[in-house]
């Protein structure tokens, strides 16, 4: 699948900032998008696209606050920097509790704006690759079958050929060829790796 | 000089009254306060500001790359130039609505306009606990004011004693709001509370702009009702109200002669 390129998205009901900050963000090479309201943005919301918003607090319908509620509930993971007027820091204190990226009054030094869009830009990448990285070492996880799996669960505690033998009724040698093929499909290179994997994935034996 | 002052614990009002207060009711509640006004004010002011300050940034940044386009730079000081003129057309109306139009002005008696307002202010008083009782002079003379403005600066001094009595238990919360002929003929209108009062330290700066004791306040209230005040050749200030809480008054000369 291709990548989008990333884009700024920039949410405020005043034309004038928005234009402005269009602006900015072009002069500096950065790709923009506006939206005048909170409502117009969520019509046109595409979880897919990477970047990072930049959200007015006060706006009238639905306030950036509510917006950033409403991307929590659909757990998106965009980042968003807010931007407000003056006399609006107890509104910030919130944002910032409801896992804002971070916080500007306005009139603010575009640099700083910038830098910020830089950080929360890198920050968006590093968590959707992330999360690429984890649905991939899931997929594998996912392949392996019902028996590797038992053998996985028993590796993941520590236990050793002979016991796991054991406790499944098997012979070493049948669960030496087990414990190869998890470390085969799992791509884990050790078992500590192996089972910081399986911690990552929250991964638990469904058999 | 003694006056006739009576006083009156305010009673529910009746259905009808209700009916007939709504419309004037709407008309006071898209007024809200000054502090809200200014907050709102001040809000739109920083729109333009902040638009300015992005242009003419970026602007800067465009100029200092090796191939600057001129017709973006172009485009960015037209719209400085047009977000410059619309702050300064904040400004202005925000001005004219605080030293207001002379030829706004009428006699009023002091008393009646507290009674419209307080009206309009028992749903929120009852929301607050709060007891609001009159202490009105029936025989004031006319003041000449502008009454919208006169009714902010009311508005904005009872909603700050609600404000000011949240601290003290909801059964002991009481604001009078007053009228009295002073000695030198001018007429007072008084809101007092007995809630914590004005502390000693925040008195002297009381009416500047922009100081504010509250989380959330402008800082713009009082400096705004004061400037309101004086542009009537008012006075307009604060005293400590006994036993306990605050007193603000505005005192406003009467129309001497006018009555006939």
């Amino acid at each position: 699948m291709k990548e989008k390129p990333p884009a700024v998205i920039i949410v405020d009901d005043d034309e004038a900032v928005r234009s402005s900050l269009r602006f900015v963000f072009k002069s500096v090479g950065l790709a923009a998008t506006a939206y005048p309201s909170a409502q117009a943005f969520l019509t046109a919301y595409d979880p897919d696209q990477p970047g990072c918003l930049v959200l007015d607090v006060r706006m009238p319908g639905m306030s950036g606050l509510a917006l950033q509620e409403q991307l929590n509930l659909k757990g998106a993971m965009i980042p968003v920097i807010f931007i407000s007027g003056h006399g609006d820091i107890p509104m910030a204190v919130e944002a910032i509790q409801h896992g804002a990226f971070d916080f500007l009054q306005k009139p603010f030094r575009d640099q700083d704006l910038i830098d910020r869009v830089q950080r929360a830009l890198a920050k968006d990448e590093s968590n959707r690759s992330a999360l690429k990285e984890r649905s991939r070492i899931r997929e594998r996880f996912e392949s392996l079958t019902p028996r590797e799996r038992d053998v996985l669960a028993l590796m993941t505690t520590g236990k050793a050929n002979k016991v796991m033998a054991a406790e499944l009724g098997l012979s070493q040698r049948t669960i030496e060829i087990h414990r190869s093929h998890v470390m085969e499909k799992t791509g884990a290179s050790s078992l500590a790796q192996l089972v910081r994997m399986a911690m990552d994935l929250n991964w638990t034996n469904v058999t | 000089m003694k006056c006739n002052v009576e006083t009156n614990k305010m009673p529910n009002r009746s259905a009808d009254n209700g009916l007939l207060l709504t419309g004037r009711m709407m008309h006071v509640s898209r007024l809200a306060t000054i502090g809200e006004m200014a907050s709102g004010v001040a809000h739109e002011l920083n729109q333009p500001l902040a638009a300015i300050a992005n242009y003419a940034q970026a602007s800067v940044r465009v100029l200092n790359s090796p191939n600057p386009d001129m017709a973006d730079i172009r485009e960015a000081l037209v719209e400085i130039g047009a977000q410059a003129v619309r702050a300064g057309d904040i400004i202005r109306r925000m001005r004219n609505l605080v030293r207001g139009d002379d030829a706004e002005r009428a006699p009023t008696d002091a008393s009646e306009l507290v009674e419209e307002m307080v009206d309009l202010l028992q749903a929120d008083a009852r929301a607050h606990d709060t007891q609001l009782t009159l202490t009105l002079d029936r025989a004031l003379p006319p003041i000449l004011i502008a009454r919208v403005q006169i009714q902010h600066v009311l508005l904005n001094l009872i909603r700050n004693a609600l404000e000011a009595l949240i601290p003290i238990p909801s059964r002991q919360r009481e604001i009078v709001i007053g009228t009295q002929r002073l000695p030198d003929g001018d007429v007072e209108i008084f809101v007092s509370d007995n809630g914590p009062g004005v502390a000693p330290t925040v008195i002297e700066r009381l009416f500047e702009p922009f100081f504010t004791t509250k989380p959330t306040g402008t800082g713009l209230g009082l400096a705004i009702s004061n400037t309101i005040v004086r542009s009537h050749d008012g006075t307009f200030g604060h005293r400590p109200n006994t036993p306990s809480g605050a007193c603000f008054y505005m005192r406003i000369p009467s129309i001497s002669g006018a009555e006939s």
